[in-house]
């Protein structure tokens, strides 16, 4: 299903889904683009390039409660659940690169034993995507792994911004949902319409993007240098903040805590916390072994699990290029680099 | 399993035996599930177990996967929810979630002789394969159980070790000499090595500190054991135990799900990460 908004129009829609729930957008605040909550009334517009935090906190929160725990002196504990219904939210500004990225969260939180707490807010959260047909940014390499600016993986929606009006197709139930809600802002998209996505998404696409020479040789370039002495050298300058996997939408790690309110009674929570794999108490036992225990091994481990581990159980990377981990490491370690060293063997 | 993977059950501690002292003691616990819950388990599996306020801990569960009354776990003190439930009595209530990991294909092992070689806290995840193995004693050929502590004090089920002498061989082993120890002194691997195993027809199994495990292998290979014949267990840290949090892998995979338990021909084929 597809139909034409006029821009103007974009503000009557989200007042519309604002009636049924949240509603979030990117807006520039202070020095960057971050998923706000929009007020009501407030125009919105969607002219960003990427935010700096993923979309995968709405399925995925950075701190999410599991249960709480009550202990009564010498009593039995009472546990008590999470509420886990989730109230609607929809997400609008939404790349293809974190849509795709919430394909490959999907298969690590609901395959084998359902997480329930994803699963919750993955069927209550609306993403509303917005292809890329306007220049990327430097490190935009979507199309290196697969995607395309243009990707309608993942997404409930896709916007195509089509100067003055929006191109608007939904593709999931929860996406015509959110479209009939508001029928009567939308006008049939006509054929010349859809002709002029198409040119927008050929546009899009020969836009250059940052390259991974031979991706199909990834793997196998990944796996002759496990024990290659490239990875001390490429992580020789990383000082482990870890900012490169906060950043990603695809980097699912996480650790569970009990947080205390209340001695007497015991009281408290069992929280769970985004993690990271750059930490080298991720894997310390307390024994003091730790079995990745330098940079390079941390490094080797992140870029193993995006472009091999995933790709060997998946049969995709876990890496959608969207360009965040080289954009924000403060030492320029670069994913798009590592890739073609180890293609190639060499670093200068 | 169904319902939210996470809650754990509750469980009281109707029994605790101190088996090692010091910095580093083991106490094995016995709980039982209250409110009609539980699960059953395989040889090798483990549990998530929940000391609320502190946090939780993969324990393998001792107990034979028969017991239905009680699971028993043998927990070393070694940091925050260990040294809690260390300091927990009986009566207690934790919390219990499991059962997670893959089982010592003990079934595929009849007509064997089985080699069990174990080290410190190493003994408890392959209790439960002896107490199978010797539950059905006729299914198998010779049974050794080669184990070994840093001294007599560090010996963990030693009651159990004496009364298994009926079934299997027993060597038992310390790490310097002391008066009136009449077994081997020397590491585990040295105490194999002195007893020479007969490969044919057999498998091993050993459990340990990383380092202990690496040296018994060598060992084993240099006495003719073939890959596919060496099981063992892998100790990566983990918090989920259901293949989400992505703290325990190994390459490809998640200990908590495709392990603990491995052979070596499966474990050489993975990166060296444990
Ligand atoms: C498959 C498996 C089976 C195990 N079986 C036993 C057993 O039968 N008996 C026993 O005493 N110990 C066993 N362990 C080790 C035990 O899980 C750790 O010693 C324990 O989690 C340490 O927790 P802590 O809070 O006391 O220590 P801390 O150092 O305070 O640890 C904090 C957290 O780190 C994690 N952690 C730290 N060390 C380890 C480790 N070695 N392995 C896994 N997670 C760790 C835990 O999530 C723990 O909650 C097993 C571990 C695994 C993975
Ligand atoms: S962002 Fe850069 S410096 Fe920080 S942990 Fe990642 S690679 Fe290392
Ligand atoms: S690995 Fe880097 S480029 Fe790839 S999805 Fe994660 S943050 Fe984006
Ligand atoms: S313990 Fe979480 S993935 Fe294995």
């Amino acid at each position: 299903m597809d139909a034409i908004l006029q821009k103007e129009s974009l503000g009557r829609w989200i007042a519309k889904l604002q009636e049924r729930g949240e509603v979030y957008a990117p807006e520039f605040v202070e020095d960057a683009w971050e998923f706000t909550k929009v007020e009501r009334g407030a125009s919105v517009e969607l002219d960003h390039t990427n935010t700096v935090l993923p979309a995968k906190g709405f399925v995925f929160p950075q701190r999410e409660v599991l249960y709480r725990f009550r202990i009564e002196n010498g009593k039995t504990p009472e546990l008590t659940d999470t509420e886990l219904s989730v109230k609607p939210m929809v997400v609008f500004g939404v790349r293809p690169c974190d849509g795709r990225a919430t394909v490959r969260n999907d298969r690590v939180f609901t395959c084998g034993v359902s997480d329930p707490y994803y699963q919750a807010r993955r069927d209550s959260v609306v993403f509303i995507g917005l292809a890329c047909n306007a220049p990327p940014s430097p490190n935009c390499f979507c199309v290196a792994v697969g995607g395309s600016p243009c990707s309608e993986d993942g997404l409930d929606v896709l916007m195509t911004d089509l100067d003055g009006r929006y191109h608007v197709k939904a593709l999931t139930d929860k996406g015509r949902d959110v479209v009939n809600a508001a029928s009567d802002l939308f006008q049939a998209a006509t054929a010349a319409d859809r002709n002029e996505v198409s040119n927008a998404q050929v546009a899009a696409l020969e836009y250059p993007q940052r390259s991974i020479s031979a991706m199909d040789l990834v793997v196998a370039a990944l796996k002759r240098n496990f024990e290659s002495p490239l990875w001390d050298q490429l992580a020789r300058t990383c000082i482990g903040c870890g900012a490169c996997t906060y950043l990603c939408p695809t980097c699912h790690c996480f650790d569970i805590n009990d947080e205390v309110t209340s001695k007497s009674p015991l009281t408290g929570a069992r929280v769970r916390t985004w993690d990271n794999c750059q930490f080298p108490d991720f894997t310390m036992h307390s024994s003091g072994h730790n079995p990745r225990e330098d940079t390079g091994a941390r490094l080797r481990q992140r870029i193993c699990h995006k472009l091999l581990y995933f790709v060997e159980t998946h049969n995709m990377q876990q890496c959608t290029g969207c360009g965040r981990c080289i954009t924000h490491c403060p030492v320029g370690i670069d994913i798009v680099r590592i890739a073609n060293v180890m293609e190639e063997g060499v670093w200068q | 399993m169904n319902g939210n993977a996470y809650l754990p059950q509750l469980a009281r501690i109707i029994h605790i035996k101190e088996e090692v002292p010091g910095a580093r003691a083991i106490k094995t616990f016995r709980v039982e599930f209250m409110n009609g819950g539980g699960f059953d388990h395989e040889p090798g599996q483990c549990a998530m177990i929940s000391v609320f306020g502190k946090g939780e801990s993969m324990i393998s569960i001792a107990s034979a996967p028969t017991i239905t009354d009680y699971k028993q776990f043998s927990i070393m003190r070694s940091g925050r929810v260990t040294t809690a439930i260390h300091d927990m009595k009986v009566g207690d209530v934790i919390g219990v979630r499991g059962p997670y990991g893959n089982r010592f294909p003990v079934g595929d092992w009849k007509g064997r002789n089985l080699v069990f070689i174990g080290g410190g806290c190493g003994l408890a995840p392959i209790w439960p394969v002896i107490q199978t193995a010797v539950a059905n004693r006729s299914d198998f050929g010779r049974i050794t159980v080669f184990y070994g502590g840093r001294t007599s004090r560090d010996i963990m089920y030693a009651a159990e070790l004496e009364k298994l002498r009926g079934e299997a061989d027993v060597y038992l082993s310390i790490d310097s000499p002391e008066d009136g120890w009449d077994g081997y002194c020397g590491f585990v691997p040295a105490n194999v090595m002195d007893k020479p195993q007969n490969p044919h027809n057999a498998i091993a199994i050993t459990c340990g500190p990383p380092i202990m495990i690496k040296f018994v292998i060598n060992n084993l290979r240099e006495m003719g054991f073939a890959d596919e014949q060496i099981y063992t267990t892998i100790e990566n840290k983990m918090k989920c135990g259901i293949g989400k949090c992505g703290r325990c892998n190994v390459g490809k995979d998640y200990v908590c799900v495709k392990g603990p338990v491995y052979s070596w021909a499966q474990l050489k084929s993975l990166p060296q990460e444990y």
